[in-house]
């Protein structure tokens, strides 16, 4: 089965897609496709075959999303606690991902058509080593393409992404790219996995349970959460829908609570700005004495605004050059092989 | 075409609005002709003759004391949390309402008291708590009496408006604690953690290598007074997000959604820990 699939909505579909799409639509969703083995169970069948359904599901679900015009989806494929499942079942859910992604490299075609961006958000480092070149093959030769992306989080907890972001900010603070005060929510959002997408605008969860399960904390602070009992190789296009509904009628606080909280993110970078001119001004002030005057001091703010700004650039620079590099030197090691 | 599905749009969310207005208005009305329903019925039921003094009847039936206490008189009935599987050791409150209800949130938290939960957390993503604490404060230990009577001064209530003040007075004799939270100790919270760390890290004193989940968990526990994590959060309003609620310590946390903590019923507040009792934690397995 593969990953893009062609097709259009039946005629009552595209009718509902078309009112909804009259009003304000996420651009980015976010799923928990929750409920594979309990699909498993009801249908009796093989466990293997719900994930395979599953991922079935998943194909059908982004050709929904792209007739929705959503062109941003992120899923949580697998997280590093479900290391702990039964080895059997890790094996096999091994196995299906690279058979996946394996499958995804034979549709370059079809995905350079649809301009489809695969990302993968995780540590990958857990991972076996030929399902990590496969990934990273999918990635590199997915990078350029722009209309749609997909970001699979594989080996991924929220919990691990944020304090991997922690230590790449330690480590620009080691080789010196920046400095332990230019630290702040936005230096920190720009260092997690996810720092190239938008914060997704709607996350949903199947199969009834209510909770997020380690995914995304950070990036879905102010989205929309959608709990639906469904499981998920059983969703289809209504359920989408109706949760799209739900998007809709939380829009409207929801962006004020979004907009206030970037007011708020602004106010504490200012007062965080006007601390370290402050502190500045006192080492080198202290020599001559004098005062500093309401204008000298805003001066002094622009230019250390300015430095700050340049130092942060050039430090996700070198941050997305290095996480690049691995990429391209993990697909690289199989061209190789 | 593209007005006659703007049309349609509009006319599908002016239905829903009015399904969301009348489920909310039946909400309450129900909630009041039931308790009048049931008052009757009772007082039918036990005392025939005396229909018109059910008022006085059931006083003293149900609470075998002069006074009904407006809440508390639910527990009588029967929703006993003896019989509920698990209980969450630490609830929060998210109030994602434009106007606050203090009797109300204050209310919840003693039924979260006599039901034996430790921990409250209270919370809105515009800091209108952080700024009236001293109000809810008061407002607890009013309703604390009211709703307990004598019993009250079996507890005790922290309460903790920020995270860096220190608790009152001794955390011995205390069963629960309460804090008010705000956007600030969420995203914020784990940037200065952060900061804190990267700090350390130009000082020499730690290296990049030696930061890990636990590290960050530990530090973030610190600022947090080493309260557990929430188990349970109910979200008050009719919108479903977080806002911001402690990102980092949501990780396994169960998200039930009330539409109102206005005129909240100790029933419905049961009704969502059962909800809780009945979630299962898989942990990744």
């Amino acid at each position: 089965m593969s990953w893009i699939r062609e097709g259009e909505l039946s005629l009552i579909e595209r009718l509902s897609a078309n009112i909804l799409k009259a009003g304000p639509m996420p651009k980015h969703v976010a799923f928990i496709m929750d409920g594979n083995r309990r699909y498993a169970r009801k249908r009796q069948v093989e466990r293997q075959e719900g994930h395979t359904q599953g991922f079935d599901k998943l194909a059908e679900t982004l050709r929904w999303c792209l007739n929705l015009d959503i062109r941003e989806v992120t899923v949580y494929a697998f997280s590093i606690e479900n290391f702990k499942r039964s080895k059997e079942e890790v094996d096999g859910l091994m196995e299906l991902a690279k058979q996946k992604f394996s499958r995804l490299l034979e549709e370059q075609e079809n995905l350079e058509k649809h301009g489809v961006c695969i990302r993968v958000l995780g540590d990958l480092m857990l991972l076996p080593l030929d399902l990590q070149q496969v990934i990273a093959k999918a990635v590199v030769s997915t990078r350029k393409h722009n209309k749609c992306f997909l970001n699979v989080c594989f080996a991924y907890t929220s919990r691990h992404e944020i304090t991997n972001a922690v230590k790449e900010m330690a480590w620009g603070v080691e080789e010196g790219l920046i400095k332990s005060s230019d630290v702040s929510e936005a230096l920190l959002s720009k260092c997690l996995y996810s720092s190239s997408s938008p914060d997704p605008d709607l996350l949903i969860r199947t199969s009834g349970e209510v909770r997020l399960s380690d995914f995304l904390l950070w990036q879905t602070s102010y989205s929309c959460l959608v709990f639906q009992s469904v499981l998920w190789p059983e969703y289809s296009f209504w359920n989408l829908c109706e949760a799209i509904l739900q998007y809709q009628l939380n829009y409207l606080p929801l962006q004020k609570a979004k907009d206030l909280h970037k007011e708020q993110q602004a106010l504490q970078q200012l007062e965080a700005d006007r601390r370290c001119v402050a502190e500045l001004l006192m080492h080198h002030g202290s020599g001559n004495g004098k005062p500093t005057d309401a204008q000298s001091r805003q001066e002094h703010l622009l230019s250390y605004v300015a430095e700050r700004e340049e130092r942060v650039q050039g430090f996700l620079g070198a941050l997305q050059h290095r996480r690049d590099r691995y990429f391209t030197d993990l697909a690289a090691l199989t061209a190789l092989a | 075409m593209a007005l006659v599905y703007e049309c349609a749009w509009r006319v599908l969310h002016a239905l829903l609005h009015i399904q969301r207005t009348l489920v909310s208005w039946f909400r309450t009305r129900i909630w009041n002709v039931n308790w009048r329903f049931w008052k009757r019925a009772l007082a039918t039921l036990f005392f025939p003759v005396t229909l018109g003094l059910h008022n006085h009847i059931h006083r003293t039936l149900k609470m075998g004391k002069p006074t009904i206490k407006r809440g508390y008189r639910r527990f009588a009935w029967g929703l006993d949390p003896g019989s509920l599987e698990k209980l969450p050791q630490h609830v929060g409150f998210l109030i994602a309402e434009e106007e606050p209800s203090y009797k109300d949130i204050a209310n919840l938290i003693v039924w979260c008291m006599a039901v034996g939960i430790t921990c409250v957390s209270v919370y809105d993503n515009q800091g209108v708590f952080r700024r009236n604490h001293a109000k809810l404060s008061d407002k607890i230990l009013k309703q604390q009496q009211e709703l307990l009577g004598l019993d009250s001064s079996k507890y005790t209530v922290t309460f903790l408006n920020s995270s860096n003040e220190k608790p009152n007075h001794q955390v011995l004799s205390c069963q629960m604690e309460v804090r008010v939270l705000s956007a600030d100790d969420g995203r914020l919270g784990i940037a200065r953690a952060a900061e804190q760390l990267c700090r350390a890290v130009e000082l020499r004193e730690k290296s990049s290598m030696d930061i890990d989940v636990s590290t960050l968990d530990s530090m973030l526990r610190d600022s947090q007074k080493h309260i557990p994590d929430p188990d349970l959060v109910l979200g008050f309003g009719p919108v479903r997000s977080t806002l911001g609620f402690l990102p980092w310590h949501i990780h396994l946390t169960e998200f039930i959604s009330l539409p109102s903590h206005i005129e909240i019923s100790y029933e419905d507040f049961y009704g969502a820990l059962q909800r809780y009792a009945t979630c299962e934690q898989r942990q990744g397995k």
